[in-house]
């Protein structure tokens, strides 16, 4: 076990190494600048900040002074605010990790529930609208779901405010984010929840009298959590950088937002910065997948 | 069936108490947020009566709070409310002073200015004198601090080493020498470019000279303004306290400005039906303003602005025309642009269609509105499909030929394809589908093409390209503001003007420089309006730039809230604003 994430994080660390490598190319490659103004900065101006940020050095040397710094711990400071940007990112990200931690929790949670329920109730009505709830919540677009909330609990219902600086609250958004991965939990649990209960093995546990809420829990369940869990830890990495559409609509301080106008604002830093810290992040959660695998299922070998 | 659902329920316990194992810290935060949204429910429906808190929103997270660094609109906004400057603006749009004790002493030249300071303090409680202008003059031109607007001090005459002729010759005078006389010098001296800041804190945040902006970014630093910034979360809002050491405290009413860090027009929008904003900056869903007209909550006010087609004279659409030609050519294309149309369909704000380049309304630095009430270089509620005729006339003097469709329209020969080049926005690429439709009228096809913003502003800087739109808010009241971007090789000149002396269909503007040149050494105020006429009209002359209609500025602010005004450069001032109960 331990040889083994020792050799996950070997090559992990060449992947994000490749990643800075294509990310930094790529960004340099979109035409545009980071200091274009409508009114046009001056040529000093430009070329003061130019060489503040390095951005008059060859791309080669910007990289290696780049992933020099960053490995030294310094991230620089945002080409566009000025702010540093490993506060500005970290303080992003904990506003993010609340907001997707729970909708996380949400989603896993009533997603095993709500399938396994349709399963046990496999063509019943249970099972019917629970079908119902996850095509919806597959098939709608974020910015519609989170739209339609706001109309409904704020505006029509009048149960929240649509906006409070000294007093924000994270129930709709939360909402909207859980319901994509709950829906997909929900199936997933349903289909394999299905293919555990056909097995012979729980079979033969109900023919030698074990009682049938223990098969469910320990032996069924169990199984069935196996395609769960590899879609959800990706998920919840992904879950927990953001998502620039609920940011927006419900104006949430978060990391997904900042990654995108960085992107438009051409934030070479906070680009590179967010890229790196995205890529860890998703490479922690898919090294944490394996192991609950051989948790979960002790005949999964890991090396 | 009751057995099934009986083990359902029990496996949803079972799969909550294992997730539950592993996320107990995660998990109590979820609780918490429960908690919290019983509390906000409560709150969410008493009607707010809070009348010491202003809630506003202007725009997403600014760049800089640092006067001097800010070059964004809504920066502008939230400096006019946290610092003031020597001068400022009141209620009725006109220049007044601030921290200058009544009008400085000129001498006869208009090159010296003596300005007495009243005693003032920074939030801190220290003293702020007339050292703090000449530090925070001098700093917002150094190189170092790589400031937007460091041009706007270009009427003050500097010293060898590169700093301001600008003196505290004790603690309450400054002396500021000019290189010509300024029409509009205090216009600028309540910009925000020119507000101090305080020295201390500025050095103390950026030792090494590499973060000028250091020290205004996170709440809590020193200003001099009505309000200071109490805290700040990023992107989502920031809330700023009354200073109570502001120089006109006691006429600040309001406690508490908060306001709402987001461009989400629905959101926005949401959050001031759903009476969560008092005052809502121009995010407004753009279907819905019409419905709005009627409502006391909707406010339209002029802005100094013009909204513009720009053609590249050094295009190749322009090659082998004489610059003559090539003029008449964009005359024909502006005469076909139907404007009244534009402003009624695309732009529901009720804009004037323009029909000059200096907008409406803006003085000429002599007492005078710049441009004479019913002056116009063409009727701008009349261009479009009226002026067919005379656009083939003027088309065919460039050498094309046209045969009549017997609809009203002509096909022209040899065919001409143009391309617009716009930033994409559904505003942008309505006004390039309406003039797409007028210039069809003579055969000419137009390609509309859009481009991220970055690299528009890149291209259009550069000139990689035909015609594409164009808009100019006018940073201070003065027409010298849109005539000496145009100057050759000047970094706001999209439209090339001469920039390449070598191209014969382009303009020679050697002229045009000069008389930017003489309207900066005159001294006389009447000729130096005569001469900004003179620089428009040449201006005008080229179609180079072709007007489309003036800015302005919308906004909804509840009705139990008075006293908030804004410039026409569109600095909101809140700080004398009173919120009644609803």
């Amino acid at each position: 076990m331990a040889k083994y994430i020792a050799k996950r994080i070997l090559l992990a660390i060449v992947s994000i190494w490749i990643i800075t490598m294509i990310t930094f190319i790529a960004m340099n490659a979109i035409p545009g600048g980071p200091f274009n103004k409508e009114k046009a900065t001056s040529e000093a101006v430009i070329a003061t900040l130019e060489a503040r940020y390095n951005l008059d050095k060859p791309l080669g040397e910007q990289y290696v002074l780049y992933m020099k710094n960053v490995l030294h711990g310094d991230w620089g400071i945002s080409l566009h605010s000025g702010r540093p940007i490993w506060n500005d990112m970290i303080s992003k990200f904990s506003v993010s990790a609340k907001l997707g931690g729970r909708a996380a929790i949400l989603a896993i949670i009533v997603g095993i529930i709500l399938g396994s329920i349709a399963a046990l109730t496999r063509n019943k009505l249970p099972d019917r609208l629970i079908i119902f709830f996850t095509t919806l919540g597959t098939a709608m677009p974020s910015f519609v779901l989170a739209t339609l909330l706001l109309l409904v609990f704020c505006l029509k219902l009048g149960w929240f405010q649509v906006y409070s600086a000294s007093n924000p609250n994270y129930t709709l958004p939360v909402i909207a984010l859980s319901v994509y991965p709950m829906a997909y939990i929900t199936r997933l649990t349903k289909t394999s929840m299905l293919d555990a209960l056909n097995q012979d093995y729980i079979r033969t546990a109900r023919a030698k009298g074990v009682s049938k809420i223990k098969v469910i829990f320990v032996h069924a369940l169990r199984n069935a959590l196996i395609p769960v869990i590899t879609y959800v830890g990706p998920m919840v990495a992904y879950i927990l950088t953001g998502s620039m559409v609920v940011e927006n609509i419900f104006t949430i301080g978060g990391l997904g937002s900042t990654f995108v106008t960085s992107i438009t604002n051409q934030d070479y830093s906070t680009i590179m910065a967010v890229t790196i810290f995205l890529a860890i992040l998703m490479v922690i959660a898919n090294l944490i997948t394996d192991i609950i695998y051989k948790l979960v299922d002790p005949r999964i070998k890991l090396d | 069936m009751k057995k099934k659902i009986i083990a359902a329920l029990l496996v949803a316990s079972m799969a909550t108490g294992l997730l539950a194992c592993g996320n107990n810290a995660s998990g109590d935060t979820s609780t918490g947020s429960s908690d919290a949204a019983t509390t906000t429910t409560a709150e969410a429906t008493t009607v707010d009566t809070d009348t010491t808190t202003l809630r506003i929103c202007l725009a997403s997270e600014p760049d800089y709070l640092d006067p001097a660094l800010n070059s964004s609109v809504d920066g502008a906004c939230l400096a006019v409310n946290s610092f003031v400057g020597l001068y400022t603006y009141d209620e009725n749009n006109n220049l007044v002073p601030a921290l200058s004790d009544g009008e400085p002493e000129v001498s006869e030249d208009g090159l010296h200015y003596t300005i007495k300071l009243i005693e003032s303090k920074w939030s801190n409680g220290e003293e702020l004198t007339a050292n703090d202008f000449v530090y925070s003059w001098n700093r917002a031109v150094a190189e170092e601090t790589a400031a937007d607007y460091s041009y706007m001090f270009a009427p003050i005459a500097t010293n060898e080493d590169g700093t301001l002729k600008v003196e505290a010759t004790d603690d309450y005078t400054l002396e500021v020498e000019l290189n010509a006389p300024c029409a509009y010098f205090y216009d600028l001296l309540a910009f925000p470019t020119f507000m101090p800041v305080y020295q201390p804190a500025v050095e103390e945040a950026n030792p090494d000279g590499t973060n000028p902006g250091a020290w205004a970014q996170e709440a809590g630093f020193v200003s001099n303004g009505a309000f200071t910034l109490e805290s700040w979360t990023h992107n989502e809002s920031m809330v700023y306290t009354k200073n109570p050491n502001f120089y006109r405290a006691d006429e600040v009413k309001l406690e508490k400005l908060e306001f709402m860090l987001s461009a989400d027009d629905t959101a926005i929008y949401a959050a001031y039906n759903n009476g969560d904003l008092d005052f809502d900056d121009q995010h407004i869903p753009s279907d819905e303003i019409e419905a709005l007209a009627n409502n006391p909550e909707f406010h339209v006010i002029d802005t100094l602005g013009t909204y513009y087609v720009g053609f590249n004279v050094n295009s190749d659409l322009f090659d082998g025309l004489t610059a003559d030609q090539a003029s008449k050519m964009r005359q024909a294309l502006s005469l076909l642009i139907d404007r009244q149309w534009i402003v009624d369909t695309v732009e529901p704000t009720e804009k004037t269609p323009a029909d000059t380049f200096i907008p409406d309304g803006m003085v000429d630095g002599n007492g005078e509105v710049f441009e004479a009430a019913d002056f116009g270089y063409y009727d701008a509620t009349t261009t479009g499909a009226g002026n067919v005729e005379e656009a083939v006339k003027l088309l065919e003097e460039c050498g094309y030929s046209f045969t009549d469709n017997g609809d009203g329209t002509y096909a022209i020969s040899p065919a001409l394809e143009v391309t617009y080049l716009t930033n994409p926005s559904s505003t942008h690429e309505g006004v390039a589908q309406c003039i797409q439709q007028d210039w069809s009228a003579v055969g000419i096809s137009v390609k509309v093409e859009t481009e991220d913003w970055n690299v528009f502003l890149e291209d259009r800087k550069a000139g990689k390209f035909d015609i594409a739109r164009e808009g100019w808010i006018a940073d201070f009241n003065d027409p010298i503001n849109m005539l000496e971007m145009w100057i050759s090789n000047g970094g706001n000149n999209d439209m090339q003007l001469g920039n390449d002396p070598s191209n014969t269909a382009a303009p020679d503007w050697t002229k045009y420089d000069e008389l930017i040149n003489e309207i900066y050494a005159e001294t006389d105020y009447a000729k130096r309006a005569e001469l900004m006429h003179e620089a428009e009209d040449m201006l005008m002359s080229t179609y180079a730039v072709v007007p489309v209609y003036y800015y302005n500025h919308i906004y909804l602010q509840k009705s139990n809230v008075t006293g908030v005004y804004a410039t026409t450069n569109n600095n909101i001032y809140f700080m004398y604003a009173t919120k009644t109960a609803e």
